[in-house]
C-alpha cells in the first residue's frame, strides 16, 4: 500500500481487494488489488504484457466489473450502480486516452474533442469555448477543422488527450498513450498529459511499458501476479 | 435527451459516410409505402364512387324488394303500395340492356319518375325538364357517364337489342354529372316494360315506410309474403355489395403491396445490421465515453425510424401521385374488372395515409431495432479490441426462435378464414418467413462446416471467412431470402392458377366455335325459332345452346349465375371440371344440379344435398349431383339441365351456344352464315374456341402483371440489400484485403474471392429461398387463395422458371460482390491497414 | 343504326318471320287525339260530375272559408287536376301514363301568415290513382274528392296538416258561359266546359301540426274541362268565385295578355232568388289596387282588386297577403290562390277565393 503524502487531500479513486478472473480454468488477472488516489495525484502503472493493466483500467472506468472487491469513485461505490448509472458517472467523471487512437474518423478534430461536452449537454457557446481552449492548450488550434485521416499519429493522440480532458474529469485514465508514437512525439505527448492532468483533472493514471514515460508521473506502481506495489518515489 | 444528441451525431456521420445506404433504405420504405397507399387510395376511390352511386340509386328507400332478372308480376307492386306501413312504393324495371355493337351492357332503369322522385330525389332531379319527354315510349335519358361512353347527346338514337331484335330508342336528355356518376339510362317504367318485353312484370320495388315503422321487422314479415325468388333487401346490404364482392380482391392486392414494404423492413434490418457491425468500434468508443446502453439503442432505432419516416413521407406523396395516374389510366380497376368506375376522384384520406406513414416508420424502426439492441448489448471493452458477438449464441437463439415460429406458422395455416378473409393464412406466411430468417444462421453454419477444403486458395479463404462471420453472412442473406422466397411462392401460386385455369378453359370450351349475346346483358337472347334457324346453318355438325341468367337465392348475398345447358349425370364429368360427385340415385330424386365451389362456401350446399331454386315464381328442388370448379363467376354458379329449366320456367331462350363444325367446314364462313341468320348480329360475339382460350389467358396474364411487377420490385430491393451488405463488409475488410495484397495475392484474386463469397452466399440464399418459397406457396395455394376466392387450384411448380430465377439471382449477387470488391481493393493497401481499428 | 338496317334486310331476304318486325311499332310519334268542347252539347248530370278522359285538361277546384269553434277564419283549397299527356297510345303496359292526376291542397291561416300546403302527382292506374267517369270520384292514394248521395267528401294529407271535409250542395249547379260552354278567348278554339257549385255547406276537421280542430264553413266548387284552354296570346288569368252573404254567387274571370291587358273576360252572377246572369267580356273589368311581392319567388301579385261585374262593383281584400302556391313540381304552375273578403259600397257582402295565374311567366297547362 502506497503512503499518503498529503492526508488532507480528498480521495478521488479507491480500489479495495479487487479481483477479476476471465475464465475459471485460468488464473485471476487481478487478484486482490488495493489502490487509493487523491486529488492532484498522477500515477504511472507499469507491468509486463498480460499482467492485467488494461483490465485494471477497464475496472476503474466501470467498463468491466470486478468479481469481488470494491471500486469507489469520489466516494460512490460502483458496485451499487447499474450499467446506465456507471455510464453516466463515466461520462461526467472519467477521461480516457487509448493506446490505439480511437477517434471517430468522420468527425473533425474539434468535433471529436467536444464530444464529451456534447454528451453532457453543455450549451453550444460554452462547448465551443472550452473546446477551443483545449485545442489551444495542446497546440491543435490550426488543425481544428481537419478530419483524423488528414492528421499524423501524434496529432491524433493529442486530440484523444484533449477529448479526455475537455470536460475536466475527476480521473484521467491513459492506456499506453504513446505506444504508437515515435520518441519525439511520445515525449511531447507525455509532457502535455502531465501538464493537463495537473491543470484540469482530479487525478490521473498512466499505464505504460516505458520507464521514460513512467518517469513523468508523481509515482510509479508496478503490477504483477502478486498485486500492485509502489516502486519508487520521485 | 442524451439519445437525441447521440442520434444526431450518428446520423450526421452516416449521411457523410454512407449516403447511398441511407438513400436505399429511404427508397425501399418509400416504395413500399407508395405502392401500398396508391393501391389503397385507388381501391378506396373506386369503391367510394361505386358506393356513392349505389347510395344514390337506393336513395331513401327502407326496403328494396328485388326479384330475378325475368321479374315478378306487377300486382305485387300494387299490393305493397297499399300496405298501411308503406309510405311510398316505387316500381322499377331494371335491366342491363344489350347495346348493338357494344360488349358492355347499359344498365337501364324503368321508373315512375313521380314515385322514384320521392325516394331517389337527387337522381330524379337530374331529369330536369325531361320528365315529360320520358313519357314518350322511345324516350331514354342518359347519365353523363353513359352519354360519354356511348358518345351520344340529346336527340340521338340509341339501338338496344331485345331478344334478337334491334330496337331504336331516342335520347331525350342527358343528366348532369352531379346527378349520377356511373353509366345509366332512365326510362319511364311503361316504356321500359314495353321496349324490353316485360309488360306486366317488374323486378324491383323500392319502399319507404311510414314514420315510426320498424324496417327490419317489416322486411322479416315480408319474406313469407313474397313470391319465390323475390327478396326484401336492406339498403345497407345493397350499398355494401360492391365492397363485399370485391373485398377479398382488394385485401389481397393490399397485402401484395405490403410485401414491398415488408421486404423494405428486412432491407433496413440487413443494412442497419451491416452498418452497426461496421461501426462497432465507433459505437464502443461512444459507450466508453459515457453513452448509456439505452441511449445507444434508442439512437440506432431512431435512425431506423427516421429513415422510415423520411421514406414514408416520400412514399405517401408518391402514392398519391401514382394513385392519381392509375385512376386516370385504369378507371379504378386494378385488374379484376369489378371495380371499373367512371370519374372516380382521389379522396384525401388523412387517417389512412397517417396509418401508412405509421406502418412505414414502424417497419423501419422494427428493422433497426434488433441490430440496435445487439450493438448496445456488446461489452464496450471487448468491442474496442475488435471482437464480435458470440456466433454460437446467434445460432442458438435463431434455432430456438425459428423452430417456434415455424411451428406457429404451420399451425396458423390450418385455421379457417375470418369474415371471408384469409387473415390466419397471411399470419402463417409472416411466421414462416420469420422462422426462415431465424434459421439462416443455423443452416449456414451447418453447411459451411460441412464444406470441404478445395485447395483453391480464394475459395477456401471465402468459405473460411464466411464461417468465421456467420452474423454478417446471415444479415446479408435475410433480405434476399425474404424477397426471393416470396417471389418463388408467388410464381408457384400464379403458375398453379394458370395451369388450373387453362385446364378449366379446355373443359368449358370443347367446341370449335363459341357464340353468345353480350355477357351480363339480360335483354338479348335467341328464342326457340331463332335457335332452330341457327342450328340449321350449313357447316354445323352439332350445336349446343345454353341459357345463362342471374338468380338471387336470398336477400343478403349477390346473385348467383344459373346455367341451363344440355347435361346429364352421365355426361357431367366430361363437360364440366367436376371436383366431387355424389352417388347416383334412383329417378324419384329431384333433377340434378351441379354447383361451383363458391356455392359450397357461400351457401353450404354439398354433394347429395337438396338445393332449392326460385324458378318461374316457385321454389323448385334439385339434387346437388356434383361440385365443379369455376373461375369465371365468383359469386357462385349452378348448372342444371335445359329441359328441367324449361319445364320449370317455360323459358326456351338461349344466350350462348357451342358449335362443332362439320368436316371441311370453314369457321369464318360458318360465322358469317350464322350472322346472316341473326336479327341483331352486331350484338352477338362469334369466336373460335382457340381465340377465346388465347384471349382469356392473355387477360389472365394481364391481371397478374401487377403481381409480377410488385414481385420484381421486391427482389430488386432484396438484391440492393445484398449489394449494400456486401460492399459494407468489403469496406470493413479493406485492411484484410490490404494484408492479402501485401502477402502477394493479386487484385484479381481478391475480387475473385469476394465474387466466390457472393456466389456461395447467394446460392445458399437461392436454394434456401426456393425451399422456403415452396413452403409458402403451399400456404398461398391451399389457404390464402382458397379462403379468399372460393375456388381451388391445383399445385403446379414451374421448375425451369424458378431455376432460371435462382441463377439470375446468383449471377447478380456475384457481380455485385465483385463490384463492391473492386471498390474495396481500389484504395492503397497501407492506408487500409492503418484505418482498421 | 345502319348495322341494324342491314341486319333487318338480311333477315327479310332470308324470308324468316317478318311478322315479328311488322309487330314492332315505331314508338316515336305521339298520336293522341283530344276531344274538343262542343257548344251544342248540353251538360248532363251526374255523368258530367265525373271525369272526361278524352279531354286534355280537367279540374275539380274546391275553395272556401272555414271557421273553427273559436271563430278563427281559415281559407282552404282542395284541387284535383287531370292531365292527359300527348303520348303514343299503343303501349299495353299498365303503367302507361294515359292520365296524370295532380292535387293541390292548402290552408290559408292568418295566424301562420302563409299557406299550409301540399301537393301530389301520380299516373292513373292500379287503383292507386284514378279519375272515375260517371260521377265525381278522383283520388291519388289517400287524397280524394268524391261525390256520393249528392254530398261531396274531400280529403288531403300534407306532411304537417290534413283536411277532411264534408261538402253539401245547397243549390243547383251554376252553368257558366252558354249552358256550361265557356269561351276563354276571341277564337272559337279556346273554350271549356265549366260549371260551379257555390254555397256548399262545409263541416269537418282540420289537422294542423298535430292538433285537430272541428270546422264549419262555406265553399265553392268549380269543375272545368277542356283541350285548349288558353290561346297563344294569353299568359294567364285572374278569377274570382264569391259566395255572397245573401245566398247569391258571383264568378268572374279575365284572360290576360302579356302586356297585362284583358284578352277575354266573362262571369256569372246568380242572385239570392236564383236568377242567373251571364257576363259578357264587356261586362267584366279587373282593376288592381295593391301589389304584394313574394319573398320566395320575387313575383309581384296584385292581391287587392276592384272588380266590375255587370252592375256590381266589388272590392276584394285578401285574408292574408301571402297565399302564393308554388306547384311547379307537380302541375308546373306558380300561382296565387287565396281567400278574399268582398266589399260593396264599403259593406262586407261576401267571402270567396281569388286566383291569379301567369304572373311568374306564361302559365303552361300540360
Amino acid at each position: 500500500m502506497a503512503e499518503e503524502p498529503q492526508p488532507t487531500r480528498a480521495v478521488v479513486l479507491r480500489l479495495e481487494s479487487v479481483r477479476k478472473r476471465f475464465a475459471a480454468d485460468r488464473p485471476a488477472v487481478l487478484d486482490g488489488i488495493d489502490l487509493e488516489l487523491v486529488e492532484g495525484e498522477y500515477v504511472a502503472v507499469m507491468g509486463e504484457s498480460g499482467v492485467g493493466k488494461s483490465t485494471l483500467l477497464n475496472v476503474l472506468a466501470g467498463l468491466d466489473s470486478p468479481d469481488s472487491g470494491r471500486v469507489t469513485l469520489d466516494g460512490v461505490d460502483l458496485s451499487t450502480l447499474d450499467d446506465d448509472a456507471i455510464t453516466r458517472l463515466r461520462r461526467r467523471a472519467v477521461g480516457f486516452v487509448f493506446q490505439a487512437f480511437h477517434v471517430l474518423p468522420y468527425l473533425s478534430a474539434a468535433q471529436n474533442v467536444s464530444l464529451p461536452l456534447e454528451l453532457l449537454g453543455v450549451p453550444a457557446v460554452e462547448r465551443n469555448a472550452r473546446t477551443t481552449r483545449m485545442l489551444d492548450a495542446l497546440g491543435l488550434a490550426a488543425l481544428a477543422a481537419r478530419l483524423p485521416r488528414q492528421l499524423s499519429g501524434g496529432e491524433i493522440q493529442r486530440i484523444a488527450i484533449a477529448r479526455a480532458l475537455v470536460h475536466s474529469p475527476r480521473v484521467l485514465l491513459a492506456d499506453e498513450p504513446t505506444g504508437n508514437l515515435d520518441p519525439r512525439s511520445a515525449a511531447q505527448t507525455l509532457q502535455v498529459l502531465r501538464a493537463q492532468v495537473k491543470a484540469h483533472a482530479g487525478a490521473g493514471i498512466l499505464i505504460t511499458h516505458s520507464r521514460a514515460a513512467a518517469e513523468t508521473a508523481d509515482r510509479i506502481l508496478t503490477l504483477d501476479a502478486r498485486g500492485l506495489a509502489a516502486e519508487e518515489r520521485r | 435527451m442524451g439519445a437525441w444528441r447521440v442520434w444526431r451525431l450518428l446520423l450526421r456521420a452516416q449521411l457523410r459516410e454512407q449516403p447511398g445506404r441511407l438513400a436505399l433504405n429511404v427508397l425501399s420504405i418509400a416504395l413500399g409505402v407508395a405502392l401500398a397507399s396508391a393501391i389503397f387510395l385507388v381501391n378506396g376511390a373506386a369503391l367510394a364512387q361505386f358506393t356513392g352511386a349505389t347510395r344514390r340509386l337506393v336513395g331513401d328507400a327502407d326496403v328494396i324488394v328485388r326479384g330475378p332478372a325475368g321479374g315478378f308480376p306487377e300486382g305485387l307492386f300494387a299490393r305493397l303500395a297499399r300496405d298501411p306501413a308503406v309510405a311510398v312504393a316505387s316500381p322499377v324495371v331494371e335491366v342491363d340492356a344489350a347495346i348493338a355493337g357494344r360488349t358492355e351492357p347499359l344498365p337501364v332503369r324503368g321508373i315512375d319518375p313521380f314515385r322514384a322522385g320521392e325516394l331517389q330525389h337527387a337522381l330524379i332531379e337530374g331529369l330536369g325538364g325531361a320528365t315529360r319527354d320520358l313519357f314518350q315510349a322511345d324516350g331514354i335519358v342518359l347519365s353523363a357517364a353513359a352519354a360519354t361512353a356511348l358518345d351520344l347527346k340529346a336527340g340521338d338514337p340509341l339501338t338496344v337489342v331485345v331478344g334478337d331484335r334491334p330496337t331504336r330508342l331516342r335520347v331525350v336528355g342527358v343528366m348532369p354529372k352531379t346527378a349520377y356518376s356511373q353509366p345509366l339510362g332512365l326510362m319511364d317504367i311503361a316504356s321500359a316494360q314495353w321496349v324490353f318485353d316485360r309488360v306486366g312484370r317488374l323486378n324491383r320495388v323500392d319502399l319507404r315506410l311510414v314514420d315510426g315503422a320498424d324496417a327490419a321487422a317489416f322486411r322479416a314479415a315480408l319474406v313469407g309474403r313474397l313470391p319465390a325468388g323475390v327478396f326484401p333487401v336492406a339498403p345497407g346490404t345493397e350499398i355494401g355489395r360492391a365492397a363485399t364482392v370485391t373485398r377479398a380482391y382488394r385485401v389481397n392486392l393490399n397485402m401484395l403491396a405490403l410485401i414491398a414494404l415488408w421486404t423494405g423492413a428486412f432491407l433496413v434490418f440487413s443494412t442497419q445490421s451491416a452498418s452497426v457491425l461496421r461501426r462497432r468500434g465507433s459505437l464502443a468508443l461512444l459507450r466508453a465515453l459515457g453513452v448509456t446502453r439505452g441511449e445507444l439503442r434508442r439512437a440506432l432505432a431512431a435512425e431506423g425510424a427516421f429513415l422510415g419516416a423520411l421514406g414514408a413521407l416520400i412514399g405517401i406523396v408518391g402514392g398519391a401521385v401514382l394513385a392519381t395516374a392509375m385512376l386516370r389510366v385504369l378507371a379504378g380497376d386494378l385488374g379484376n374488372g369489378q371495380l371499373r368506375v367512371f370519374g372516380a376522384t382521389l379522396a384525401w384520406q388523412p387517417w389512412a395515409l397517417a396509418g401508412f406513414f405509421g406502418i412505414g416508420v414502424l417497419v423501419s424502426a422494427a428493422g433497426a431495432w434488433a441490430p440496435a439492441k445487439a450493438a448496445a448489448q456488446l461489452p464496450p471493452a471487448q468491442a474496442l479490441k475488435g471482437g464480435a458477438g458470440d456466433p454460437a449464441a446467434t445460432v442458438r437463439t435463431g434455432w430456438r426462435l425459428g423452430c417456434a415460429l415455424g411451428a406457429l406458422g404451420i399451425a396458423l395455416a390450418w385455421l379457417p378464414p375470418v369474415a371471408h378473409l384469409p387473415l390466419f393464412g397471411y399470419a402463417s406466411i409472416a411466421a414462416l418467413l420469420f422462422a426462415a430468417v431465424s434459421l439462416v444462421p443455423t443452416v449456414t453454419v451447418a453447411l459451411l462446416r460441412a464444406a470441404p477444403r478445395t485447395g483453391r486458395v480464394t475459395l477456401d479463404n471465402a468459405i473460411a471467412q464466411l464461417r468465421d462471420n456467420v452474423g454478417a453472412a446471415t444479415l446479408s442473406l435475410a433480405s434476399i431470402i425474404v424477397s426471393f422466397s416470396l417471389m418463388v411462392a408467388m410464381a408457384i401460386m400464379v403458375h398453379s392458377f394458370r395451369q388450373s385455369f387453362a385446364h378449366w378453359l379446355g373443359k368449358l370450351l370443347p367446341a370449335d366455335i363459341e357464340m353468345r349475346v353480350p355477357p351480363n346483358a339480360d335483354t338479348a337472347f335467341w328464342n326457340a325459332d331463332e335457335q332452330r334457324r341457327l342450328a340449321a346453318t350449313p357447316g354445323i355438325a352439332r350445336i349446343e345452346f345454353r341459357r345463362t341468367l342471374h338468380l338471387a337465392l336470398d336477400g343478403r348475398q349477390a346473385p348467383v349465375t344459373l346455367i341451363a345447358r344440355d347435361i346429364s349425370r352421365a355426361t357431367a364429368a366430361r363437360v364440366l371440371p367436376i371436383l366431387r360427385q355424389s352417388a347416383v340415385r334412383a329417378p324419384p330424386d329431384p333433377p340434378p344440379a351441379w354447383v361451383s365451389e363458391a356455392m359450397v362456401d357461400r351457401y353450404g350446399v354439398t354433394p347429395g344435398a337438396r338445393l332449392r331454386l326460385p324458378l318461374g315464381g316457385r321454389w323448385r328442388t334439385f339434387t346437388v349431383a356434383g361440385v365443379w370448379r369455376d373461375y369465371a363467376r365468383s359469386t357462385g354458379a349452378i348448372v342444371i339441365g335445359r329441359a328441367a329449366y324449361a319445364a320449370a320456367t317455360g323459358d326456351n331462350a338461349a344466350t350462348e351456344a357451342s358449335l362443332w363444325l362439320a368436316p371441311h367446314a370453314d369457321a369464318d364462313r360458318v360465322g358469317q352464315a350464322l350472322r346472316a341468320r341473326l336479327g341483331a348480329p352486331e350484338a352477338v360475339q362469334i369466336t373460335t374456341s382457340t381465340t377465346v382460350r388465347a384471349r382469356s389467358l392473355a387477360i389472365f396474364d394481364r391481371a397478374f402483371t401487377i403481381t409480377y411487377a410488385l414481385e420484381a420490385i421486391a427482389v430488386l430491393i432484396g438484391l440492393a440489400g445484398v449489394a449494400f451488405a456486401m460492399s459494407s463488409t468489403a469496406i470493413a475488410r479493406r485492411a484484410e484485403f490490404g494484408m492479402l495484397r501485401h502477402i502477394g495475392m493479386r487484385r484479381g484474386q481478391v475480387i475473385a474471392m469476394l465474387a466466390e463469397e457472393g456466389i456461395i452466399l447467394s446460392s445458399l440464399g437461392a436454394v434456401y429461398g426456393l425451399i422456403v418459397g415452396f413452403g409458402l406457396s403451399l400456404v398461398l395455394v391451399f389457404v390464402v387463395n382458397r379462403q379468399s376466392f372460393d375456388w381451388s387450384i391445383d399445385l403446379a411448380v414451374p421448375l425451369a422458371r424458378l431455376c432460371l430465377l435462382g441463377a439470375i439471382l446468383v449471377i447478380a449477387a456475384a457481380v455485385t460482390a465483385a463490384w463492391s470488391g473492386r471498390a474495396a481493393v481500389g484504395g492503397d493497401a497501407l492506408r487500409a491497414v492503418r484505418e482498421d481499428w | 343504326m345502319s348495322g341494324g338496317g342491314a341486319a333487318r334486310a338480311a333477315w327479310l331476304a332470308a324470308g324468316f318471320c317478318a311478322c315479328a318486325l311488322a309487330g314492332a311499332p315505331d314508338r316515336g310519334t305521339p298520336d293522341t287525339r283530344y276531344a274538343t268542347v262542343d257548344p251544342a252539347l248540353a251538360l248532363a248530370f251526374p255523368a258530367d260530375f265525373g271525369s272526361h278522359p278524352a279531354f286534355r285538361t280537367e279540374w275539380w277546384y274546391v275553395t272556401g272559408w272555414l271557421h273553427t269553434a273559436a271563430h278563427a277564419p281559415l281559407g282552404f283549397q282542395i284541387t284535383f287536376f287531370r292531365d292527359r299527356p300527348d303520348i303514343w297510345r299503343g303501349n299495353p303496359s299498365a303503367f302507361t301514363p294515359r292520365q296524370l292526376l295532380i292535387a293541390h291542397c292548402a290552408i290559408s291561416d292568418p295566424k301562420r301568415g302563409r299557406l299550409w300546403r301540399a301537393q301530389a302527382i301520380e299516373r292513373a292506374g292500379f287503383g292507386l290513382a284514378q279519375a272515375a267517369t260517371g260521377d265525381t270520384d278522383v283520388w291519388i292514394g289517400r287524397w280524394r274528392l268524391e261525390r256520393r248521395d249528392g254530398v261531396y267528401a274531400g280529403r288531403c294529407f300534407g306532411t304537417d296538416f290534413s283536411l277532411s271535409l264534408r261538402l253539401e250542395p245547397t243549390q243547383a249547379p251554376l252553368l257558366n258561359g252558354s249552358g256550361g260552354y265557356s269561351r276563354k278567348g276571341p277564337g272559337e278554339n279556346a273554350a271549356s266546359e265549366y260549371y260551379s257549385l257555390p254555397q256548399l255547406r262545409v263541416s269537418g276537421r282540420v289537422l294542423r301540426a298535430g292538433r285537430s280542430t272541428p270546422v264549419t264553413g262555406t265553399a265553392w266548387l268549380d269543375h272545368e274541362w277542356s283541350s285548349s284552354y288558353l290561346d297563344q296570346a294569353a299568359v294567364g288569368w285572374d278569377w274570382i268565385g264569391i259566395n255572397l252573404r245573401d245566398g247569391g254567387a258571383l264568378m268572374a274571370f279575365r284572360i290576360r295578355a302579356a302586356d297585362g291587358s284583358s284578352r277575354w273576360a266573362g262571369g256569372t252572377i246568380r242572385t239570392a232568388d236564383g236568377r242567373t246572369r251571364t257576363l259578357q267580356p264587356g261586362d267584366v273589368r279587373f282593376r288592381p289596387l295593391r301589389d304584394w311581392l313574394s319573398p320566395r319567388t320575387a313575383v309581384r301579385y296584385p292581391v287587392a282588386w276592384r272588380v266590375h261585374a255587370g252592375n256590381r262593383v266589388i272590392t276584394l281584400e285578401p285574408l292574408i297577403d301571402d297565399q302564393e302556391n308554388d306547384s311547379r313540381a307537380t302541375s308546373g304552375a306558380l300561382y296565387w290562390e287565396g281567400a278574399v273578403r268582398a266589399f260593396e259600397n264599403g259593406r262586407l257582402t261576401g267571402h270567396g277565393y281569388l286566383e291569379l295565374t301567369g304572373y311568374g311567366g306564361k302559365l303552361r297547362l300540360h
